[in-house]
């Protein structure tokens, strides 16, 4: 007897050929675009920051402009990707990014709209695009992470940390994106030399992780003495078991140093989408701002106050770079790798 | 009234066939594109630079490695199960096929998430040796049930030790299949990215990702992805040497004595128990637990919708994908020529790479000559259909030729159209076959990322989108849910596939 004779097989191939053409069928209807009106009542978003993040901050902004936005997520380069690919024919009215190097990508090809200077200046140009077709939403500061039990006093320089006297006790993640914008914000400040040998005294002298959160756990734990990060990991796990049971804390290097890089999330508009437009001078509004500062630790650059506990942005003591000009990673992942950091 | 027989396929067939052998080879138009856009020298340069060759080297290694290991696993598992008097054989069997329902990435995870120092070479070889080990098996059991075991029978009787009957006899007639399976397993292990990513063991396929990722470079991606097809091209040569000619004679179906294994029962005992707890206890251990930490975060509605949309586009998928494979099935295997075999080997081209690049390649294809399709539920189709269509074509390469050719000569002597032919006879007796490899396509899709993501309509979530949102944010506890429920999803078909192995089985004794 066989199981499926062909009776059965028949009537699931006709169901399954029945379902299929409903899934097509419904994927056609809901592509179907809305004709643009003079008020742009919705528009789309490609996000290259979390679901998780954004989706409450889109609904607040729905609830307050009436706009509807349909968000796709995805990696910020992934994203940036695809925007290049899509050619003449954009579907994102407005690009969110984790970084500052995917919004460099798209202005260098031209893609993105200047902005009107009423929503570039509420951003101090340091966080915006010179030609300003993209402008930093919130930015994140490079630290150094220290036990205050192990480490007495904070070196002057990050280029110090290839000293002997920190053999093993300094902790690295060199495949995180944001270690690695430090390496190219330290290429184009100190030159290439500088940061080649930098990253071989690394390798002699760093303990070595995945993610940054890795290193705060490792510090906190006393595995290692201390390490280099974004300022908000130590401000998230101090949320999650409450600041007074930090064991690490947190210090900048002398003004000016790579190693206190303030980098920014952003964003660009791609469309002639007056919604878009909206929403990008609504992420630079106080409600927006705010929810940046309490929920992510992040800085508003908009110049409302710090979280609790950290410097102003202004009296941050960061480098002076020009932001788009660490998107070419390339050179950097290269010296990163023979340093033999990464695999 | 006489009609002549003709050996030309039938139209519509061969419309069907050169449809998806376009839509397989879209990303080297999109390859194509961009390197005219590099110069040869720039490419030429990208492509000889050291680093290429030691990541190369990297990807070749583990291919290689895990494609040997695959089929050694998947052959052992399939004559243990099929062949021999193991009392756990019927066990053996089941658990064989299941880790096709834990998509790399996800084992991967599970891994890390139990002992954080797994990475590197050997664990990726590990998981994804386990991972495609069950290409092996499935393509070897189907082939020893159609195997006539006399043979084997007859040569034990005359006195051959155990080894030498599997050597000369046993071997020669899977070679074909395990061969297949393997070759399935290497291109596997060469476009993965998920897995080595996590496991950080460095390769070609992350040298793609950090192209687009560091420097938003798609043309030195696109020089990187060249170096993949010309390596695709070896190991189908490679492949088709292995592979040697002698299929034996199908149709003699018949239960096979039981080998007694006697003393040598421990050995394969060990290693399947081993198996049982590598590929399937850890993973599944790791999932419910972390799941049970998780569960507390996670939107049941939102599941269910994600739920919903991944067995659409599964099964969709995997009708799509198969009923085209059937056409070129049926050109390779019905009307062979030198035409059709070059054909089905064109199919394979572009299966090592990665997700990203066939993704990209239908963004850049589509935004300019069908813009209208650009993410619908169509160009996600379309996009299941270039990346899984060699799955199924080797899935349905088989049951195609069960039909005796003769018979398409006597039904259309008789006066029946070539297609009244595969419709009335060729198809109903491939049907099963035809439903397996249905349910294999349904299973990969079901666990595919880069594309869905990049192509599914804005706003559709499936389990894998799902899965990838909760991951990057790096809370594996609230992605294990999802990866829970898409690894019991998949465990359906991975099981029915079984199943089917298992009812050829049951049909025989019955035929006794």
């Amino acid at each position: 007897m066989n199981p499926l004779n062909n009776k059965k097989l028949k009537t699931f191939f006709a169901s399954a050929a029945l379902a299929t053409a409903l899934t097509v069928s419904l994927g056609a209807c809901a592509s179907e675009s809305p004709t643009p009106a003079a008020e742009d009542k919705s528009f789309t978003l490609y996000s290259g920051r979390s679901e998780d993040l954004i989706q409450p901050l889109i609904e607040l902004f729905t609830e307050e402009t009436g706009i509807q936005v349909a968000v796709r997520y995805a990696g910020s380069a992934e994203l940036a990707a695809q925007i290049l690919e899509e050619g003449s024919n954009v579907q994102a009215d407005a690009f969110l990014s984790q970084d500052a190097g995917a919004l460099g990508a798209l202005t260098e090809a031209g893609l993105f709209q200047t902005l009107e200077s009423s929503i570039a200046d509420l951003v101090d140009p340091a966080y915006r695009a010179a030609d300003n077709t993209w402008v930093g939403v919130s930015g994140r500061s490079r630290v150094f992470s220290y036990n205050p039990a192990k480490v007495t006093q904070v070196p002057a320089s990050v280029l110090d940390l290839t000293k002997p006297e920190w053999k093993g006790r300094i902790a690295i993640a060199p495949s995180n994106a944001s270690f690695q914008s430090f390496v190219t914000a330290l290429r184009v400040l100190e030159g290439e030399e500088v940061a080649a040998e930098w990253l071989a005294g690394m390798k002699t002298n760093a303990v070595l992780f995945e993610k940054n959160g890795q290193i705060l756990d490792a510090i906190e734990s006393g595995e290692v003495d201390a390490g280099l990060l974004n300022h908000y990991y130590w401000y998230e796990k101090a949320a999650e078991i409450g600041s007074d049971k930090m064991t690490s804390k947190l210090a900048w290097f002398a003004a000016g140093d790579a190693g206190n890089l303030v980098n920014v999330a952003g964003v660009g508009v791609l469309s002639d989408n007056s919604g878009a437009r909206t929403f990008a001078a609504w992420l630079l509004g106080n409600t927006a701002q705010q929810y940046f500062t309490d929920k992510t630790f992040e800085y508003s650059l908009t110049g409302l106050a710090a979280p609790t506990g950290l410097p102003a942005l202004g009296e941050l003591a960061s480098p002076k770079i020009d932001l788009s000009a660490l998107a070419p990673l390339g050179a950097t992942l290269e010296m990163i790798r023979s340093a033999g950091l990464t695999e | 009234m006489t009609k002549n027989i003709k050996r030309r396929p039938p139209t519509l067939v061969l419309l069907l066939a050169v449809f998806a052998l376009l839509v397989a080879l879209t990303p080297l138009v999109y390859l194509w594109v961009r390197l005219g856009e590099f110069g040869i020298d720039k490419v030429l340069a990208q492509m000889l630079r050291g680093r290429t060759a030691e990541l190369l080297g990297n990807s070749l290694l583990l291919a290689s490695s895990v494609g040997v290991t695959a089929l050694l696993l998947g052959s052992i598992q399939a004559w243990v199960s099929i062949r021999s008097n193991l009392k756990l054989r019927v066990f053996f069997g089941v658990t064989a096929a299941l880790p096709l329902a834990i998509p790399s990435y996800v084992s991967a995870y599970t891994y890390t998430a139990l002992f954080p120092g797994f990475s590197g070479f050997w664990s990726a070889w590990l998981l994804l040796s386990i991972g495609t080990a069950p290409y092996v098996y499935l393509a070897v059991s189907a082939a020893l049930l159609r195997s006539d075991p006399a043979t084997e029978e007859v040569a034990r009787t005359l006195g051959a030790k155990p080894w030498r009957v599997i050597r000369e006899v046993t071997w020669p007639s899977i070679r074909p299949a395990a061969v297949a399976g393997a070759l399935i397993a290497a291109l596997y292990a060469l476009s993965d990215f998920g897995a080595v990513s996590i496991l950080r063991y460095d390769t070609f396929t992350r040298a793609i990702y950090n192209a687009y990722r560091s420097s938003f470079d798609r043309s030195a991606a696109a020089s990187l992805a060249g170096v993949l097809i010309l390596v695709t091209l070896l190991i189908l040569f490679v492949e088709a040497k292995a592979r040697g000619g002698y299929q034996s004679a199908g149709g003699n179906y018949r239960k096979a004595v039981p080998v007694g294994l006697g003393r040598w029962a421990l050995g394969p005992n060990l290693l399947l128990s081993a198996w049982v707890v590598l590929a399937l206890a850890i993973p599944a251990f790791s999932l419910v637990r972390w799941s049970i930490i998780g569960s507390s975060s996670a939107d049941l509605g939102e599941i269910i919708r994600a739920l919903v949309n991944s067995i659409g586009y599964a099964v969709s998928g995997g009708l799509v994908t198969t009923g085209f494979a059937v056409a070129i099935g049926i050109l390779t295997v019905r009307y062979q020529s030198r035409w059709s075999s070059i054909f089905g080997r064109l199919v394979w081209l572009t299966h090592a790479m990665p997700g990203i690049v066939v993704a990209l390649a239908l963004v850049f294809l589509s935004n300019r000559l069908l813009p209208g399709i650009y993410q619908t539920n169509l160009i996600l189709l379309i996009a299941y259909l270039a990346l899984y269509l060699p799955n199924a074509l080797s899935a349905v390469s088989t049951p195609l030729s069960q039909a005796p050719k003769s018979l398409d000569e006597v039904a259309q002597s008789l006066g029946a159209s070539r297609l009244s032919v595969l419709r009335k006879v060729v198809l109903p007796i491939a049907g099963p076959g035809i439903l397996l490899a249905t349910l294999l396509v349904t299973l990969t899709v079901l666990k595919e990322l880069p594309a869905t993501l990049m192509l599914r309509p804005t706003g559709i979530e499936t389990l894998a989108t799902r899965l990838w949102s909760e991951t990057s944010v790096g809370a594996f506890s609230a992605a294990a849910p999802y990866a829970l429920l898409l690894v019991l999803v998949a465990g359906i078909p991975a099981w029915l596939l079984n199943r089917q192995i298992r009812s050829t089985l049951r049909q025989e004794l019955e035929r006794e």
